[in-house]
C-alpha cells in the first residue's frame, strides 16, 4: 500500500486547516472519499480535493507534498500513525498531539508541538516562535513526547513547557525556556536574551554559557550521573544529538529566583 | 400586519390560564383582540397541539459590564472549543461560559427567552454595560445599578443624613445610569475589602465609615420602597459561600423589618455547618422563612456540573474563592469609589463533596419554597452554570425520576446528607411558566411582558410537548419577539433588536449639590459625563427602544 499523499495544487492563497487530515480521522477512507471531505480554507468549508490532489491508500502513513507553509494544524490531536511533510509546514504543527510521529523536511511555522502530549516531531529545518508553548492564554505547554529541531528555533521556545524534551541543534531566539514549568530543553547552538525568564522548574541544557538574567545563581561544577542517561535517550533522535561526546560534568545555574528558583541551567562541553 | 396563532394550548399564569386552546392575534408587535370576522389574516401559524407561553424572562444573568469582558478576555480556552461561524443572519461568536454579546442574544432567543437583566451594573461602569447589552441582539435588556459599598452612600450614612437624601441619591443613580432597579452586593463588604478586611458580618461596623451591613440593607430597601421602584432591593448578602452563612441570610431577612426585598442566588447563601465536614444544607430553613415572609422573593443560582466562570462584584468572596480557581487564574480588582470586581473560573465537579452538596441545596430550595411566584429559575449565569443549561435545570425540577438518577451519580456523602431524594415535588408546566415568565415580569414591573393578555408585547414562545423536558425547552418551535418570528426549531431566522427597560424615579435635583463635589473631588469622571442620556442609550443599542416603567409601586403618598 502506498502512503496517502496530499499534493498541493499550486499555491493556495489562504490558510488551510489540515487539523482533520490525520491518521485517526481518515482511517478506513479511500482517497476519493478523503478528497470530498470539507476542510477550512481561509475560514470557509471547502472540499479537500479543491486544494490537494489526494492519492494513495495507506491512511496510517500520510504525506503532505508541495507548498505546505500555509498548511496549519498538521497532525493536530493525532494519536497514531505517521505524517511526513515534504517541504514546509505551517503553524500549530502537531497541536495537542497524543501519539505517532511527524517528520518535516523543511521548516515549520509558529507554535510547533503546541500542547503536545505524546509522540515525536522531527523538523529538519527551522521552527518559528513559541515551539512547545501553550496556546495563548493557556497555562501549560507541551506536556510529553519529543520535539527535535535540526535547524534554529524562534523566540519563546519551550514557553511553559510542562514535561517532555525539546532538542534544538541550531540556535534559539529570545526568551527560551521562559516560564518553563518542568521538562527538558536542549540547545546545541546559542541562546538569545532573557533565557529562563520566570523559569520555575525543569532543565535548560546548553553547550556555552547563555546570557542569563541576574536572578540565576551559579552553583558550581558538578558530576551529574543523570546526564549520560539522558543523553542515551537521544540515540533515537539521530545526529548530532546521538553522536555528542558523553560528559557528566556540567556547570549549574539555579533560578529563576524571582519564581521559586528550582529550575536549572546546565552548561556542559 | 395581522398574525394569527391558531389553536395552541395557552399557559398564561398571569391570567390564570392553564392549557386552554385558543387563538392569539398579533398586530404591530402587540397581542390584540380577535378582529372582526372576515378581517384579513396576513400570516397564520397552526399551533394545534402545541404549547404557547409568553417569552421567558431571566431576571438575573450577567451579560454585560466590565466583569463579563474580563471573563471573556481571560478565558480563551472557553472560546476555542465553542466557535459559532457567521451566517447570512448571525454574526460570528464564541464562548460557552462567557459567550460574546451576539452569541448570548442568539442563544437566549433560540431557547425561547426574550428578556435578560444584568444584575450587577456598577454605576461608574454603566456606559460599558449598556454598550455590551446594546450589542446583544433580539432579547430585551435592563440592569440593576449596584450601590451599597460606594463611598458616597457610606459617607452620607456616616453623616447620618435623612432617608430622603439617600432616596434622592438612589433615584439619581438609577435614573442617570439608566437602570431598572438597584442591587446591593455584600453591603459594605466591598468597601471593607479595600481597607484590607476579608470578612464583614451583618452587624459588624465597616471600617472607616462605621456603618453596618444591616443598616445599609435597611436603608436601601427603604429607599426603593419610598421611591416606588417596582423591583424591590436585589440583595446579594454578606458571607457568600461561607459555611454557616444560612444564619446571616435569615438575619438579613429579619433586618428588613417587613420591607420587600429580593434575595438573589440564595443557594450560595444557604450553607450550614453540620456534619463531619462542617458543611451542610440550610435550604430547609431558608425555604421555611421564604414561605412565611411574603415580602421576600428569591432566585436560586443553581449550580450545574461542568466548567464555568464566576463573575461578581463581591471581590471579598471572590478573593476567597480564587484559591479554587480552575484553570488557575483570576482577576480581583477594586473599582474607584464604587465597588469591586472578581472573576474566577470554576469547574463544578459531581465527585466533589462541596459542589455536589451545592447542587442539592439549590434543588432543595426550588422544591421546598411553595410559592413559584417568589422563587425564580436562575443559575446566576455564568456563576452557577451557563444559561444554556436552563432546559436541563427545568427537567431536574419537572422530572423526579430523572432527578434521582442524577442524584445517584454525585458524591455519595453529599447525597446522603441531602433531603433531595425524599422530595417528591415535580414542577408543573404552569409553575415553570410562573417562575420563568409571569413572576419575573411582575416583580420587575414589566406590565406588558410575561403574559399573553390583550395589549401585551408579542413576546411568545411555542413548544411541542415532550416527556423529555430538557429537549422540549431547549428548542422551541417558534419564538416571537415583539411580533417578529425570530427563531424556529431552535435556529435563528430573523434578527431584531430588543428594547431596554429602565425606571426613572423622581428625585429632588438639589441632590446634585451633594453628588457633584464628590465626583469633582474623588472620581476620574465629572458628574456631567457620568450621566447617560436617552439618546445615547438608543444609539448604542442599534436603535432599540427605551421603555421607561412607572414608579408607583406601593408608593407612599
Amino acid at each position: 500500500m502506498s502512503a496517502l499523499t496530499f499534493t498541493a495544487r499550486g499555491m493556495p492563497a489562504a490558510d488551510i486547516d489540515c487539523g482533520g487530515l490525520t491518521c485517526d480521522s481518515l482511517a478506513g477512507k479511500s482517497a476519493a472519499e478523503v478528497a470530498k471531505l470539507p476542510i477550512l480554507v481561509g475560514g470557509r468549508q471547502t472540499p479537500c480535493g479543491d486544494v490537494f490532489d489526494v492519492s494513495g491508500s495507506d491512511t496510517m502513513q500520510i504525506v503532505f507534498r508541495g507548498n505546505g507553509a500555509t498548511c496549519n494544524r498538521i497532525g493536530a490531536g493525532m494519536t497514531i500513525g505517521s505524517i511526513r511533510v515534504e517541504g514546509d509546514a505551517g503553524d500549530h504543527l502537531g497541536l495537542q498531539m497524543k501519539g505517532g510521529k511527524i517528520t518535516v523536511t523543511g521548516n515549520a511555522g509558529d507554535f510547533a508541538a503546541c500542547e503536545m502530549k505524546r509522540g515525536r516531531i522531527v523538523v529538519q529545518g527551522n521552527v518559528g516562535d513559541s515551539a512547545g508553548a501553550p496556546l495563548p492564554g493557556n497555562k501549560k505547554g507541551m506536556s510529553g513526547g519529543m520535539l527535535v529541531v535540526h535547524g534554529n528555533a524562534g523566540e519563546r521556545l519551550a514557553d511553559q513547557l510542562r514535561r517532555g524534551q525539546i532538542l534544538v541543534a541550531g540556535n534559539a531566539g529570545a526568551y527560551a525556556a521562559s516560564r518553563m514549568i518542568a521538562g527538558t530543553l536542549v540547545v546545541l547552538g546559542t541562546v538569545g536574551a532573557h533565557c529562563g525568564h520566570a523559569m520555575r522548574r525543569g532543565s535548560l541544557i546548553v553547550r556555552q554559557r547563555p546570557p542569563l538574567p541576574a536572578t540565576f545563581a551559579d552553583c558550581g561544577t558538578h558530576t551529574l550521573a543523570f546526564l549520560p542517561l539522558l543523553m542515551a535517550s537521544w540515540k533515537e533522535a539521530g545526529a548530532p544529538f546521538a553522536t555528542l561526546p558523553v560528559n557528566p560534568r556540567a556547570q549549574r545555574w539555579m533560578g529563576d529566583t524571582g519564581n521559586g528558583g528550582k529550575a536549572e541551567v546546565l552548561v556542559w562541553a | 400586519m395581522l398574525i394569527k396563532l391558531t389553536g395552541g394550548k395557552v399557559i398564561d399564569p398571569a391570567h390564570n390560564v392553564d392549557g386552554v386552546a385558543r387563538d392569539i392575534y398579533i398586530r404591530d408587535g402587540r397581542i390584540v383582540d380577535a378582529p372582526e370576522p372576515g378581517a384579513k389574516v396576513d400570516q397564520e401559524y397552526d399551533l394545534r397541539g402545541k404549547l404557547v407561553m409568553a417569552g421567558a424572562i431571566d431576571l438575573h444573568t450577567h451579560i454585560g459590564g466590565g466583569k463579563v469582558n474580563i471573563a471573556r478576555a481571560m478565558l480563551p480556552e472557553d472560546h476555542r472549543p465553542d466557535l459559532c461561524a457567521a451566517t447570512d443572519l448571525e454574526r460570528s461568536g464564541c464562548g460557552h461560559a462567557a459567550p460574546s454579546t451576539f452569541t448570548t442574544g442568539y442563544r437566549y432567543a433560540e431557547m425561547g427567552y426574550t428578556a435578560g437583566f444584568e444584575p450587577a451594573m456598577m454605576p461608574v461602569n454603566a456606559r460599558q454595560a449598556h454598550m455590551e447589552m446594546g450589542d446583544t441582539p433580539i432579547i430585551d435588556k435592563g440592569a440593576y445599578a449596584m450601590l451599597g459599598s460606594d463611598d458616597l452612600l457610606l459617607s452620607l450614612m456616616k453623616d447620618g443624613v435623612d432617608q430622603r437624601v439617600i432616596n434622592d441619591y438612589v433615584a439619581w443613580t438609577i435614573t442617570h445610569s439608566q437602570a431598572m432597579g438597584l442591587k446591593v452586593v455584600n453591603p459594605g463588604g466591598i468597601s471593607a475589602f479595600k481597607f484590607n478586611q476579608r470578612k464583614l458580618d451583618l452587624d459588624e461596623q465597616a471600617p472607616f465609615y462605621g456603618v453596618t451591613p444591616r443598616q445599609i440593607l435597611k436603608t436601601l430597601a427603604q429607599a426603593l420602597h419610598d421611591l416606588g421602584v417596582p423591583h424591590p432591593l436585589h440583595v446579594h448578602g454578606c458571607n457568600l459561600g461561607v459555611p454557616g452563612n444560612v444564619q446571616t441570610t435569615l438575619d438579613s431577612f429579619a433586618a428588613l423589618d417587613g420591607l420587600p426585598a429580593h434575595f438573589t442566588h440564595i443557594q450560595f447563601h444557604s450553607y450550614g455547618t453540620e456534619g463531619d465536614r462542617k458543611f451542610s444544607s440550610g435550604a430547609a430553613h431558608i425555604a421555611e422563612m421564604v414561605n412565611k415572609h411574603k415580602n421576600i422573593s428569591v432566585d436560586v443560582g443553581q449550580i450545574l456540573f461542568g466548567q464555568t466562570v464566576t463573575a461578581s462584584g463581591d471581590n471579598m468572596s471572590q478573593h476567597r474563592n480564587a484559591a479554587h480557581a480552575d484553570p488557575s487564574k483570576s482577576v480581583i480588582m477594586d473599582i474607584e469609589c464604587d465597588a469591586g470586581c472578581g472573576v474566577v473560573p470554576f469547574r463544578y465537579r459531581d465527585t466533589n463533596f462541596v459542589n455536589a452538596l451545592q447542587w442539592c441545596i439549590g434543588l432543595e430550595t426550588f422544591l421546598l419554597v411553595d410559592d413559584p411566584w417568589r422563587v425564580f429559575l436562575t443559575t446566576d449565569h455564568p456563576n452557577g452554570a451557563p444559561f444554556t443549561s436552563y432546559p436541563h435545570l427545568i427537567r431536574l425540577l419537572m422530572d423526579k425520576s430523572f432527578r434521582n438518577e442524577q442524584l445517584a451519580r454525585i458524591n455519595t456523602d453529599a447525597a446522603g446528607l441531602s433531603t433531595l431524594g425524599s422530595l417528591d415535588r415535580e414542577y408543573s408546566l404552569y409553575e415553570i411558566a410562573i417562575m420563568t415568565r409571569a413572576a419575573p415580569a411582575k416583580t420587575l414591573g414589566l406590565r406588558d411582558r410575561g403574559h399573553l393578555g390583550v395589549g401585551a408585547a408579542a413576546d411568545i414562545t411555542v413548544y411541542t410537548e415532550d416527556a423529555d423536558r430538557e429537549k422540549m425547552f431547549a428548542k422551541p418551535n417558534y419564538v416571537f419577539k415583539d411580533g417578529t418570528l425570530v427563531a424556529r426549531d431552535g435556529r435563528i431566522v430573523q434578527v431584531v433588536w430588543g428594547n431596554t427597560h429602565v425606571v426613572k424615579p423622581e428625585y429632588d435635583p438639589g441632590i446634585e449639590k451633594v453628588i457633584e463635589p464628590h465626583f469633582r473631588r474623588f472620581r476620574t469622571q465629572r458628574m456631567g459625563n457620568f450621566k447617560i442620556s436617552n439618546d445615547e442609550m438608543c444609539e448604542c443599542g442599534h436603535g432599540s427602544k427605551l421603555h421607561v416603567h412607572d414608579c408607583t409601586h406601593g408608593r407612599k403618598q
